[in-house]
């Protein structure tokens, strides 16, 4: 434990007060009074410099800390007495300059509203916004990027709720027997269980049945939902496709990949439907041509075990589109986040029909721009989060099961709808109960 | 590529269209959360035959529209109202044009403004001024919608928004209001897929709203 002599220190403690003084200087004597006076982006540049000047005086501070109890425990250690005086008064005092510019750098901040919303409230010119501390700690520092890109961007707070999220989902799916009592204690802590009245009977699931080949459960979707289109493939197939499809709407280019899924649908499908052929799919594309397109994988190759979902624009086309993807229009965004949510939770129910139940409820969203809310009865509703202004995203999942049909409705009806439609809502309109 | 609707300002009977409704406008645009992205202009231009023989005005078409678009620069494209026909074709043709002399442009109408970003919406809001004079004419609104590309998948989101919007601009009690009268695009050869083809043939309603109100406005005075 070596006391080094405290010049480093010192110089260190010197450079923020020098750094300090300079936009003082450049700001002439009194702070507040000339601060309308500069322009806005010279304000929150001075704001933001302002921000890291605190952050550095913190950890100055902190510095010190640990700096005092070195020196204490050195003087219980040692009686060199004199030389120990010494240094707890150079930490002191610098310990003192430090809590005093951080005084300073916080009225500072707090005269440019920095702390809190007084800046928005002057009306500040050129849409630009100075950063603004909010009470949990997290710094706004960019809102005018924010308004520039069109995007609200994810504060700390968002950033740790979405990785918290992926942490459980992760969890969820790799120790499932770990999570189900307490999660579902603290998530609904006061209010009763909610009554499943069509809640799956084990023999239920087995009337419907075999599940145990990929190319069984894909017929059987094919011929309950009219309309759609299931293809599937190798995953280097559907790079290529993937790759292939027109981002814009060229006509030719469409023709072009229309061949190409030709030609690699033969390949998949050379020999007589036995399950070698599809042996070796990962990769599973619903689409509903005017509507959407659904890319989803399967692990491992050629199982019925879904793996990740991701929802596109028909006309959208690139190597981004994998099952892991992200769509570049919000609406297939926020479909794509709530898909993968409802894709654990068919795997949590029972992940041998996973793949079938997420399926079906996957080609429920061919009413997604057509269907009206549950709630509110309107087609469109603005997000408050992310001020856009989006369709019913979110369909119910947690009531989604096979209804059982009885005798006489089968005769009549042509179609063979096994699953009751779940309900639409906006984001706004969704809860989890749903 | 994204559908869109072409809407136009129907001012009440006895008001004009002014600069100061403009600016409402483009302020209910923020209003709804709209990010203003940048600017854009298309150009309408009414063509008349250059009719060197008097006597034989009957054969050809007495009204041609070329109509150039931002999101086309490369293009440009033609409309008959009569017989129903658009087409498509280089810009260059205008030069060709220019050259043949055959049909040489009466007036010429800029649509021109800017244009916010809405989620997955794309508003364009802009004035309308004719080659003759620097007044405004009219203003012009684009509606569209990023995601689909099916004019009937679309309609109803489209339909919505549009009602989302008159709401906004009936808070600011204006003179007037927004209409969306859909041309039949099916009589142009125009399918269900959004083209530029479609824009085409709505500027080309627009204007004829637009004549056609202006003119009613001068009978009136």
């Amino acid at each position: 434990m070596d006391v080094k002599p405290n010049f480093p220190m010192q110089f260190q403690q010197q450079l923020p007060q020098l750094q300090q003084s300079e936009p003082q200087a450049a700001a002439t004597p009194s702070t507040s009074a000339d601060q309308p006076a500069e322009a806005p982006p010279k304000q929150v540049a001075m704001a933001v410099d302002r921000l890291a000047q605190a952050a550095r005086l913190i950890a100055d501070v902190r510095i010190g800390a640990d700096r005092l109890l070195e020196a204490l425990f050195f003087a219980a250690q040692s009686h060199q007495s004199d030389k120990t005086l010494q240094f707890l008064l150079k930490e002191d005092a610098s310990m003192r300059q430090h809590l005093q510019d951080l005084r300073t750098v916080g009225r500072q901040l707090e005269e440019t509203g920095v702390l809190n919303d007084s800046m928005k409230s002057r009306g500040n010119s050129w849409g630009l916004h100075i950063p603004l501390v909010c009470p949990d700690g997290a710094v706004v520092a960019y809102a005018w990027k924010r308004q520039l890109a069109g995007q609200a961007g994810a504060s700390a707070v968002d950033r740790t709720r979405l990785a918290l999220k992926a942490f459980s989902d992760q969890k969820r799916r790799f120790f499932p027997h770990l999570d189900d009592e307490s999660e579902d204690q603290s998530r609904e802590p006061d209010s009763k269980k909610p009554c499943r009245p069509q809640a799956p009977l084990t023999s239920q699931l087995d009337e419907l049945g075999d599940f145990k080949s990929l190319a069984d459960v894909l017929a059987r979707v094919e011929k309950e939902v009219p309309n759609v289109k299931v293809l599937m493939y190798e995953r280097r197939d559907w790079l290529k496709r993937a790759s292939s499809l027109p981002s814009s709407g060229n006509d030719k280019l469409i023709e072009s990949s229309k061949e190409h899924s030709f030609h690699s649908l033969n390949k998949m499908r050379a020999g007589p439907q036995s399950a070698g052929a599809s042996g070796r799919t990962s990769v599973i594309e619903i689409s509903f041509p005017c509507n959407l397109r659904a890319v989803l994988s399967l692990h491992p190759a050629g199982s019925i075990n879904p793996d990740a979902v991701a929802f596109f624009s028909p006309d959208e086309g690139g190597s981004y589109m994998h099952a892991r993807g992200s769509s570049i229009y919000h609406v297939f965004r926020h479909i794509t986040e709530h898909a993968r949510i409802a894709l654990q939770h068919f795997l949590g129910v029972r992940s041998e029909t996973a793949l079938y139940f997420l399926l079906n409820w996957i080609c429920s969203y061919q009413t997604l721009f057509s269907k009206v809310c549950g709630k509110c009865g309107k087609l469109l509703s603005m997000d408050r989060k992310t001020s856009t202004i989006l369709p019913p995203v979110r369909r119910s999942f947690r009531q989604f099961y096979p209804v059982r049909e009885s005798p006489a409705e089968t005769t009549s009806s042509t179609k063979d709808q096994v699953f009751e439609i779940p309900g639409a809502y906006h984001i706004g309109c969704y809860t989890d109960e749903l | 590529m994204p559908t869109k609707w072409v809407l136009h300002w129907h001012p009440n009977p006895g008001s004009t269209v002014n600069s100061q409704i403009l600016n409402e406008v483009s302020q209910c645009a923020e209003a709804i959360n709209g990010v203003k992205d940048g600017r854009w202009k298309a150009t309408l231009t009414l063509l008349k035959p250059n009719l060197r023989d008097q006597s034989q005005p009957g054969e050809y078409p007495r009204e041609l529209l070329g109509i150039s678009l931002p999101e086309q620069p490369n293009k440009y494209y033609f409309i008959l109202r009569g017989p129903r026909i658009v087409t498509e074709a280089d810009s260059s043709i205008q030069v060709i044009m220019e050259k043949l002399q055959s049909y040489k442009s009466r007036i010429a109408l800029y649509f021109e403004g800017y244009q916010y970003q809405l989620g997955d919406f794309q508003l364009r809001v802009g004035k309308v001024v004719s080659s003759h004079s620097e007044n405004l004419r009219g203003i012009v609104l684009e509606v569209e919608y990023l995601p689909i590309s099916s004019m009937e998948k679309a309609s109803q989101v489209l339909g919505e928004f549009v009602d989302i919007w008159q709401e906004a601009v009936l808070k600011r009690s204006l003179p007037g209001s927004f209409m969306h009268n859909e041309p039949n695009l099916s009589e142009y050869g125009l399918g269900d897929n959004y083209t530029p083809q479609h824009t085409a043939v709505q500027y080309a309603y627009v204007m004829a709203q637009l004549f056609a109100s202006q003119s009613t406005q001068a009978v009136r005075n």
